[in-house]
């Protein structure tokens, strides 16, 4: 196959020197958090170099990080889960800005610490062993950490102000049967609401026992598991969720890789009409772990694996991120290799675009993400906009791949 | 430890183990002085007259001589984990008949030609715990993983399994040990790690 749809660009520097976890860009800002180690290094997505670092937070390795969206500029906010069980919210504000407040309130800006910008405001404490990934929900107004003590936390925002940082957990979620290795929230698109049943926010889990989980907020304000995606032959290590809408408006479908080497497709099967729930509720004993509860039956969610992306990697999938503006999607792990994949939308067949083996040379790549392009190699009327490949490896290499579809 | 898993395991003594058989020394002397002259390739063998590589024809270039670095066989994966210590007795794994030879797989082979520096090779070491419910045995696959990423190059995948029907639990310490996170995880825990720089400090 020739290599025309994936080019490498140059790497983000300086070189990390050690095992690099996951790189999170920024929603809307040219950042980029690269988890590794005990720290987070903040990357400037214009410069390509580093632009601050969190460090001290944590006593172990720090494996995810997540943007809290909705933030005005100058205000940056990151959660931070690390195997030492605890998540770590941390804010860094642009010292031009607060140096200008000082001088307005007639204080002495002088007493400013140089270096560590961030501050590490609050530590959530709870989960019982390694916190594996920790995610802002779309509003900003949740968090959800997983665990290898099988369990989903979900945290809400009850500060009084943007700075106070107060979260209260408001569920704890036990029916993974195995270590949770990932969470996704379902992305703020029209579809996303089915009217009446549950709250609008929905969450998925992938695990160790091999299995997705989706989570909903029902009318009493519980969390609950609406679906049990099982297909997978091994470890879940991650999920993602469509970022384009769907035509109709339909529910966005869920992606899955997994240590089997599968990626697949899952799709809501929604009845033509959303009232009548009663359809699922004979199957629902059974996908809800067999708890007779009558209340949960009508809340089930039919979740059908509706495609399998071509077959590429041998071994373990650690990552796949799927485009919310052109739908194409990429994976990688443990063989090294970078696929990419696109989807015919009449057919709904998957397609391998490229394969590219050793995208970190010998080395384990443990994460791929889209992300916008803003480095000056960009036309200045594409930079924002234009999307490309990141990924993360065990070589502490942070690379950027541009992509040709 | 309070009681062992197995009060009395079998010991194997030094030279029951596998080694390398000796082999012959390669001859360096002066008769192999002229071999560049005698074994160079005949220029009617060359381009333009002939495109094809022989392939019988002896080469001479430095990379191959005896100094050349030998890929790394199942031979050498035993000498780097056989003297690991068990966490439970002080006699190493291979003298527990826990690590054999046999059960040491390397794919591609070693020698496969077009094997380059990024060619992902993967070790399979399957170990046979001393008995059925050693409840050690995922320490165990965990020392010969980590001895093994310490000491192989990049390009070197390890799996570590139980040998079939030698562990009761088989499946789950398998898939524990093939998990990357958790591997990673249990490193950082100190525990665990003084239990598996105890094994590994016998290993030469």
């Amino acid at each position: 196959m020739p290599s025309t749809h994936i080019q490498p660009l140059p790497p983000l520097t300086p070189d990390l020197h050690e095992r690099a976890w996951s790189s999170t860009p920024h929603p809307t800002l040219p950042l980029l958090a690269t988890a590794h180690a005990k720290s987070v290094t903040v990357f400037s997505l214009t410069t390509l170099t580093p632009h601050s670092n969190l460090t001290g937070g944590h006593t172990r390795s720090v494996r995810a990080a997540s943007w809290k969206p909705n933030l005005p500029p100058h205000k940056l906010c990151l959660a931070t889960g690390s195997f030492d069980s605890t998540a770590g919210i941390w804010r860094w504000e642009d010292r031009g800005a607060e140096h200008e407040t000082e001088i307005r309130n007639g204080r002495d800006g002088n007493e400013k610490e140089e270096e560590d910008d961030w501050e590490f405001t609050l530590v959530l404490e709870g989960h019982d062993s390694e916190i594996k990934n920790c995610i802002f929900s779309p509003s900003g107004a949740h968090i959800a950490t997983c665990s290898r003590d099988k369990s989903v936390w979900i945290w809400e925002d009850i500060g009084a102000s943007e700075s106070d940082d107060d979260w209260e957990t408001i569920a704890v979620l036990n029916e993974h049967e195995g270590d949770v290795k990932a969470l996704a929230w379902c992305p703020e698109l029209p579809g996303r609401s089915r009217k009446g049943t549950f709250g609008v926010e929905c969450l998925a889990s992938a695990s160790y026992d091999n299995t997705v989980r989706v989570w909903r907020e029902d009318g009493d304000a519980e969390w609950v598991c609406v679906a049990v995606l099982e297909k997978h032959e091994g470890t879940v290590w991650g999920v993602q969720w469509e970022g384009r809408p769907r035509k109709g408006d339909k529910f966005p479908r869920i992606l899955s890789f997994s240590a089997d080497g599968t990626i697949r497709i899952w799709t809501l099967a929604q009845p033509s009409n959303e009232d009548g729930q009663e359809d699922g509720a004979a199957q629902g004993r059974n996908a809800l772990g067999g708890i007779p509860n009558t209340m949960r039956q009508s809340l089930r969610e039919d979740w059908v694996c509706t495609a399998t992306l071509p077959k590429v990697h041998e071994s373990d999938i650690y990552a796949a991120t799927w485009s919310a503006t052109t739908g194409l999607v990429a994976s990688t792990g443990s063989d090294g290799t970078l696929a990419l994949y696109r989807e015919n939308e009449e057919t709904g067949e998957w397609s391998l675009l490229e394969s590219l083996p050793n995208a970190h040379g010998p080395y384990e790549v443990n994460h791929v993400s889209w992300c916008r392009r803003w480095d000056k190699g960009v036309d200045p009327s594409r930079r924002g906009v234009e999307e490309m490949l990141i990924t993360t490896g065990d070589d502490g290499l942070v690379k950027p791949w541009g992509v040709q579809a | 430890m309070a009681t062992l898993d197995n009060a009395n395991p079998t010991i194997l003594s030094a030279s029951q183990l596998p080694t390398r058989q000796q082999r012959i020394p390669l001859r360096t002397g002066p008769d192999l002085r002229y071999n560049d002259i005698i074994f160079e390739k005949p220029s009617y063998l060359s381009r333009p007259f002939c495109d094809a590589q022989v392939a019988s024809w002896p080469r001479t270039d430095a990379s191959d001589g005896p100094l050349a670095a030998e890929p790394i066989d199942e031979q050498e994966i035993y000498d780097l984990i056989s003297t690991i210590s068990d966490p439970e007795h002080p006699v190493s794994l291979g003298q527990l008949s826990v690590i054999n030879l046999p059960d040491i797989r390397i794919t591609p082979a070693p020698h496969t030609p077009g094997v380059g520096p990024n060619t992902i090779i993967t070790v399979l070491v399957e170990v046979t715990p001393t008995i059925t419910h050693c409840s050690l045995a995922t320490v165990i696959g965990l020392g010969v993983r980590v001895r093994l990423e310490q000491c192989l190059p990049p390009n070197y995948r390890i799996v570590v399994r139980c040998k079939e029907n030698s562990h009761s639990q088989d499946d789950q310490v398998n898939k524990q040990l093939g998990d990357k996170e958790r591997v990673a995880a249990a490193l950082e825990n100190d525990t665990l790690k003084g239990v598996l720089d105890k094994m590994l400090e016998t290993c030469a």
